[in-house]
């Protein structure tokens, strides 16, 4: 396995036994959108449409994304906490490298929610969600993960230097939720968050999904009236260049952020 | 006097210690980005399903409940603050009343949720077109304190039960949310299973919503008096049962010497 694989993969093998050796943070990473998924149930009650598919795949959603915006924020507070941040960034291996693990398992998590979510629709509210392309959906909600895991870096990168970064996580949820239309159409949105919506992967992430997963479904993105699996198509495609953007931003915003820590010494600052 | 001193001092602290971890700068932004962003929500998602008739309901009902923000996640991290900082050991080990001390913790973070409210009110207005032109200001203003105040009786008694746990931070999470499906924030009580609407009365803020909807559509005070009279009662109940969790731990803990560690 390449150096960097072998360093991504270590951080996420950690990441995931520290998620297991104290499950109840999993709570408040979940809590929110969990929570926002059964009032919009509950508001679908008596709906008819495809309410239900947004209210489902929307919370899913947002589960990746809460865990994964909270958990990066974290992930430097965490290594502050238990003393080892000086020894990350003192190691030869490179912290982004280290935190992209920690995201990618962050946002593997967040999909937990997604299970919970299902379970109340099909068990509390008794809706059936059938997927028309299981194949499709799985290759869709993989590059959504990832594409929120990249994100994620790039909020890692500028929580190095604040000690705000839990402040700053728990006020950015909820706009991002609101801009990636989570759980309503973008299209309701002023005119002027739609270019901030469709810079975030997981807009186009989130139509994939709703595109493979219903064939009554009509793009949300600019791809209304074409064929599902070209709509698929151009919407991964598309999420996939602004992921990898993400990646490149990263990459710059953690060098920058790093010597700017080492030059000021604030990297284990309270 | 003694106990009048301690009550302050202890509001005034526990307030300035949140600022150990945030600054005034970000407070400030996460005051605005906040009430505004899960107003928004669930005003979208409410435009999405059932139109804009739903707004104004949704809007005041995530205006009112901005509150907790403060009265009931804020209440209830000081205990965790308390475990993570090492101060409980000095605050167990204080020679001073435990009840002023124990109430006046959460009373600053009543003042800072009406602030909250005021500008949750304000986005409702100006933001999502709520019409206020109908509002009984006194009747809407007494509402607002009530619940402040009720709400913070709720953190303590979620608080002082977190004594009992390693992470109260976990609990403040849930009972912050959970507020949204039991309080007839953004849909009517009547709407959850019928199985489960009692719930929602233990809950003080479920009577200030109802109530701050009677008095935004001009009820007077006389008229939604029997409702805040039942959130008082509740907001009562909740102080003592937090008190009394509160003393349940000092006893154990001084008997087991087990503090932050549980």
């Amino acid at each position: 396995m390449p150096k960097t694989m072998t360093v991504i993969y270590s951080a996420f093998r950690m990441a995931m036994l520290h998620w297991m050796a104290d499950p109840q943070w999993i709570i408040p990473n979940i809590i929110a959108p969990f929570i926002f998924t059964s009032v919009a149930l509950t508001l679908f009650k008596d709906a008819t449409g495809p309410f239900g598919l947004y209210a489902i795949l929307g919370g899913g959603m947002m589960g990746m994304w809460g865990n994964t915006i909270y958990a990066s924020g974290f992930a430097i507070d965490f290594e502050r906490w238990q003393g080892t941040l000086e020894e990350v960034m003192a190691a030869p291996s490179k912290l982004i490298h280290v935190i992209t693990g920690r995201a990618v398992s962050n946002a593997l998590f967040g999909l937990t929610n997604m299970v919970a979510v299902l379970l109340i629709a099909v068990l509390g509210f008794r809706i059936s969600l059938g997927i028309a392309d299981p194949i499709l959906f799985t290759v869709s909600l993989a590059f959504t993960l990832l594409s929120v895991s990249a994100l994620g870096l790039i909020f890692a990168s500028s929580f190095v230097l604040s000690r705000s970064a839990q402040a700053l996580t728990n006020g950015l949820e909820t706009p991002l939720y609101i801009v990636s239309g989570s759980m309503f159409p973008i299209a309701l949105l002023p005119f002027w968050m739609h270019p901030i919506a469709y810079v975030l992967g997981p807009t186009w992430g989130i139509d994939a999904i709703r595109l493979a997963t219903s064939q009554d479904y009509a793009s949300q993105t600019f791809w209304k009236g074409m064929n599902a699996n070209m709509a698929i198509f151009l919407d991964l495609a598309v999420m996939l260049s602004i992921t990898f953007a993400y990646v490149v931003i990263a990459v710059v915003l953690f060098r920058l952020v790093e010597r700017q820590a080492r030059i000021k010494g604030t990297l284990v600052q309270q | 006097m003694n106990h009048l001193r301690i009550f302050l001092s202890s509001a005034v602290f526990s307030f300035r210690a949140q600022f150990d971890w945030l600054n005034p700068a970000m407070w400030l932004t996460m005051k605005l980005v906040l009430s505004l962003s899960q107003m928004a929500f669930f005003v979208f998602v409410g435009l999405f399903i059932q139109g804009p008739s739903a707004i104004p309901f949704i809007a005041i009902g995530n205006a009112l409940q901005s509150v907790s923000w403060n009265t009931v996640f804020s209440v209830i991290n000081i205990t965790g603050h308390d475990k993570w900082d090492g101060t409980l050991p000095l605050v167990l080990a204080t020679p001073a009343p435990r009840l002023p001390l124990f109430i006046g913790r959460a009373m600053i973070h009543v003042l800072d949720g009406l602030l909250s409210v005021a500008i949750a009110f304000f986005f409702a207005a100006f933001v999502f077109g709520v019409n206020f032109g109908q509002a009984n200001a006194l009747a809407l203003t007494l509402t607002v304190v009530m619940t402040a105040f009720a709400m913070s009786g709720f953190g303590l008694l979620i608080g002082g039960f977190c004594f009992h746990f390693r992470n109260p931070m976990v609990f403040a999470n849930i009972f912050t949310f959970v507020l949204l499906i039991f309080c007839g924030v953004n849909f009517p009580v009547k709407d959850l299973p019928s199985q489960i609407q009692f719930v929602s009365y233990a809950f003080p803020l479920t009577y200030g919503t109802a109530a701050a909807r009677s008095a935004i559509a001009g009820a007077s005070i006389f008229e939604i008096s029997p409702v805040l009279g039942q959130q008082l009662v509740v907001g009562l109940v909740s102080i003592m049962l937090g008190y009394l969790f509160f003393q349940t731990f000092e006893r154990s803990a001084r008997k087991s010497g087990k503090m932050e560690a549980l």
